[in-house]
């Protein structure tokens, strides 16, 4: 079997490679490499297994579509370049506070709902405008924006990858919040630092960028500014605190509602033909992102058929407990870049088991990992925070020269993460019941 | 570069194409219907929507078969198929209601708790569709579901699911686990009204012992395992012991009291019965194992989880090469699913002996194949050709 696998996997990785190469493609060089692996593994064509996987993160493509609908809508009324103006002439001579507001502002939405995908879609967008207005590089923006979606994921009320390494070990999901916002602040915090002592050349005076930017337009006000963000905060906390009062809405509706509200700010509210061609345009901005989803969950679901995960999976948890210390921060995020959160139930969880079975604190080993595990929303094959990001920011660079532009808060957090999951048992105070 | 515009239609037929083909298999694996043939003591089957009506007309009902012998004593309910991706579960119950003998006390099977999710593979783990057993008159066809109540049926899932009443806040997808969402709502989702009318046919039926069977992963500690409310904790402890010292290994664990949504702690929490969830060893499901396939789910030999037996990652006995005897002197090779199956049907008839020692006035008596039948025999030895069986007592599920 595992000669066999061995194969496949290795036949799956030059039909990528060559795929890739010749049609300049990662999503349909992602369904070729299943079709190929399919065919190999003995399975024919694969039709149900490709759509199921197909369907594995559906509802993420759907929470991608709707947030970016809302967004473009929200800016497309005027109330964007409106708050990234106030936030300029408010915060222009008071970087380190500004910073700090932005970072807040990028934790909160992906805290309340567990996705740092969430936090780009929402204030991304802002958060890029005003500062590239306050002069940073497009690789500082790029570093601060990722680090803080990341951040925002892992952060307490919702971390995903802890909650479903708890629900496949039979853990009750509490005591986490202070063992994760105790490092959530000191990555924070370094990243500040990073972001803020950079040198910002092409800095304007604050006169020069207020005449840059557009004026608001007529009738806008702070009611019509706050609104859609304060529906949106409204339906999430009353989803978590009011769960028995109202029906499940899910993101993807609750962000078809705030696109509605914002709709209905503008002066022009029934201009149908106006918002159905923002539509199209956001249609378009997130298609490769969509395509991206579905064609990672058909890959992964071929994989799963053919025995490749399970090898992966059985690789490197049969590692001496050096080496997982050593290859941690290889594994888990690029297991990450593979399965999403999948990678959480596939190699964290059997962690979390082999970490108890020696006496290590388990919630420390949760938490640690899911410091480790969001790493790898900018790898391969999936990328999805990082090329959020880069899309966000409007990064011009390449891929590669992105990836260089994180990497060193990108490290930091990694180091966090592995000391965590190195020293449980001496970090067991922060478990807080 | 644009596309050109033939590229984008052809792409748009392959996609239909491909739509269509995968959609026909969804669709058989959503109305293929198991067959049962109920034994004689069968008395009647009821839908579980008569303890709630709203449950009708949707993929939450599901049947319930009641043994009721006229005889004072006892009740028990099992419940097969609360996670249908452990499909030994249902097949125990089958095998139970085809063969069960009720002299004294009334039982109540449901073989497939969560209807729904039945009716689809979980997505992104490339799972059969179906499993086939060898029976003396041909094969039988079963489904294999998922874990959690099928999206079509219940969807979407919130950003983070609040346990009812306790408010615990836990996994997004376990608002479709029927096993975190007791005790239930009756306005509450699909998942948690299948999991409020377990709870009054509980409740109504004054069910004395109450069993719900699963099977988990082999790197999961809680494998074969009795998981028991503090009411039942005596009787796991000593079927446990007796099942370990005569047939095969088998653990006893008090259900946490911080770990909200599981049958073992919120059906005892919330009903008088004494609540017992049984576990099973599964290859097929544990996260490292290799190729998906038919005979992985039967016979449950994969060299991968080997490895991690032989590095003490996994939680019971596991050998694919030369196996690890039980207490009968079986050698049992992987995880074959007529051990699994053995299991729960020896597993509910120990407790159900320890549950009379301790409560006589509870006793039900009741026979049907055991561990060591179900060994030597096969399960399939114990269903019957429902084509010569008296059509009354042919049932679909």
């Amino acid at each position: 079997m595992y000669l066999q696998t061995t194969i496949i996997a290795i036949i799956m990785v030059a039909t990528f490679a060559l795929a890739s190469w010749k049609l300049k493609s990662p999503e349909i060089s992602m369904v070729i490499t299943a079709i190929v692996g399919a065919l190999v593994g003995g399975f024919g064509f694969p039709s149900r297994l490709l759509v199921e996987g197909m369907f594995t993160y559906f509802d993420v493509g759907m929470i991608f579509l709707t947030a970016s609908i809302f967004i473009n809508i929200y800016s497309e009324t005027g109330a964007m370049n409106a708050l990234v103006r106030w936030i300029v002439k408010q915060f222009y001579d008071r970087k380190w506070l500004m910073l700090i507001l932005l970072g807040i502002l990028m934790i909160i939405p992906g805290a309340l709902t567990g996705a740092g995908s969430v936090s780009i879609f929402v204030v991304g967008g802002l958060v890029a405008s005003v500062m590239n207005y306050m002069g940073f590089t497009k690789r500082r923006v790029a570093a601060f924006i990722y680090l803080f979606a990341m951040l925002a994921a892992v952060s307490p009320p919702i971390n995903l990858w802890a909650m479903l390494m708890a629900a496949q070990a039979n853990m009750p999901y509490v005591g986490f919040n202070v063992v994760l916002l105790v490092p959530i602040v000191i990555i924070a915090l370094f990243t500040i630092i990073y972001t803020g002592t950079s040198k910002t050349p092409e800095r304007k005076n604050k006169e020069h960028i207020l005449s840059e930017l557009p004026l608001p337009p007529e009738g806008m006000n702070w009611f019509k500014i706050i609104t859609p963000f304060a529906v949106l905060l409204v339906l999430i906390l009353i989803s978590k605190f009011a769960a028995f009062s109202i029906p499940v809405l899910g993101l993807p509706l609750t962000f078809v509602i705030c696109a509605f509200v914002s709709a209905m700010m503008d002066r022009k509210r029934w201009d149908v033909r106006k918002w159905f061609g923002v539509m199209v345009k956001t249609m378009d901005q997130v298609f490769p992102l969509l395509a991206t989803v579905i064609s990672v969950g058909a890959l992964v679901n071929i994989m799963t058929a053919t025995g490749v995960r399970g090898l992966l999976a059985i690789t490197f948890i049969t590692l001496p407990m050096v080496l997982i210390y050593i290859t941690a921060l290889l594994f888990a995020p690029f297991a990450q870049g593979a399965l999403s959160y999948g990678s959480a139930i596939i190699l964290g969880t059997p962690i979390i088991f082999l970490f108890n079975s020696i006496g290590l604190n388990v919630t420390v080993t949760a938490a640690a990992l899911s410091f480790l595990f969001p790493l790898g929303d900018c790898l391969p094959p999936s990328r999805i925070v990082g090329r959020l990001t880069v899309e966000t920011v409007g990064y011009e660079g390449s891929y590669m020269s992105f990836l260089k532009a994180i990497a060193i808060p990108w490290l930091f957090m990694g180091a966090i993460g592995l000391l965590m999951l190195i020293f449980p048992n001496q970090l067991d105070f922060l478990v807080v019941y | 570069m644009k596309n050109p515009q033939y590229l984008k239609i052809l792409f748009l037929v392959l996609s239909g194409v491909l739509g269509l083909l995968a959609g026909i298999e969804f669709w058989e694996l959503r109305h293929y219907k198991e067959t049962v043939v109920v034994s004689e003591d069968f008395t009647e089957k009821v839908m579980l929507s008569q303890y709630l009506p709203s449950l009708k007309n949707t993929w939450g009902d599901t049947p319930i078969y009641v043994y009721d012998s006229g005889v004072p004593g006892g009740s028990m309910l099992v419940l097969g198929g609360t996670h249908p991706y452990e499909p030994a579960t249902s097949l125990a119950t089958y095998v139970m209601m085809e063969n069960i003998d009720v002299t004294s006390g009334k039982v109540y099977i449901i073989p497939h708790a969560n209807m729904s999710a039945s009716t689809l593979g979980m997505l992104g783990n490339a799972y059969i569709k179906y499993y086939h057993i060898e029976t003396t008159w041909g094969q039988k066809k079963f489904r294999v579901g998922d874990r959690n109540t099928n999206p079509l049926d219940q969807w979407p899932d919130p950003f983070t699911y609040v346990h009812y009443p306790s408010t615990q806040n836990l996994a997004y997808q376990d608002i479709r686990n029927l096993n975190r969402t007791f005790p239930g709502r009756p306005d509450g989702t699909l998942t948690e009204r299948i999991s409020y009318a377990i709870m009054e046919l509980i409740r109504n039926e004054d069910i004395d012992i109450f069993f719900d069977f699963h099977e988990a992963s082999l790197m999961y500690p809680v494998v074969s395992t009795y998981v028991a409310h503090d009411r039942s904790m005596d009787i796991s402890m000593m079927a446990a012991m007796m099942l370990s010292a005569t047939q095969f290994p088998m653990k006893s664990e008090a259900s946490p009291k911080n770990l909200r949504g599981l049958t073992h702690r919120e059906v005892g929490d919330f009903s008088n019965t004494l609540a017992i969830l049984m576990e099973t060893p599964e290859a097929f499901i544990d996260r490292v194992v290799g190729r998906m396939s038919e005979e992985l789910m039967l016979e449950g030999k994969d060299e991968f989880l080997q490895t991690a037996a032989e590095k003490g990652l996994v939680y019971c006995d596991y050998d694919i090469y030369e196996g690890f005897p039980d207490a009968l002197g079986n050698m049992i090779i992987g995880t074959p699913m007529d051990y699994r199956v053995g299991r729960h049907l020896s597993g509910t008839l120990e407790a159900l002996n320890w549950m009379n020692q301790f409560f006589p006035d509870k006793a039900i008596s009741v026979t049907f194949p055991n561990y060591v039948d179900v060994m030597n025999n096969g399960s399939g030895h114990y269903l019957h050709d429902p084509s010569k069986a008296d059509p009354s007592r042919v049932f679909q599920n």
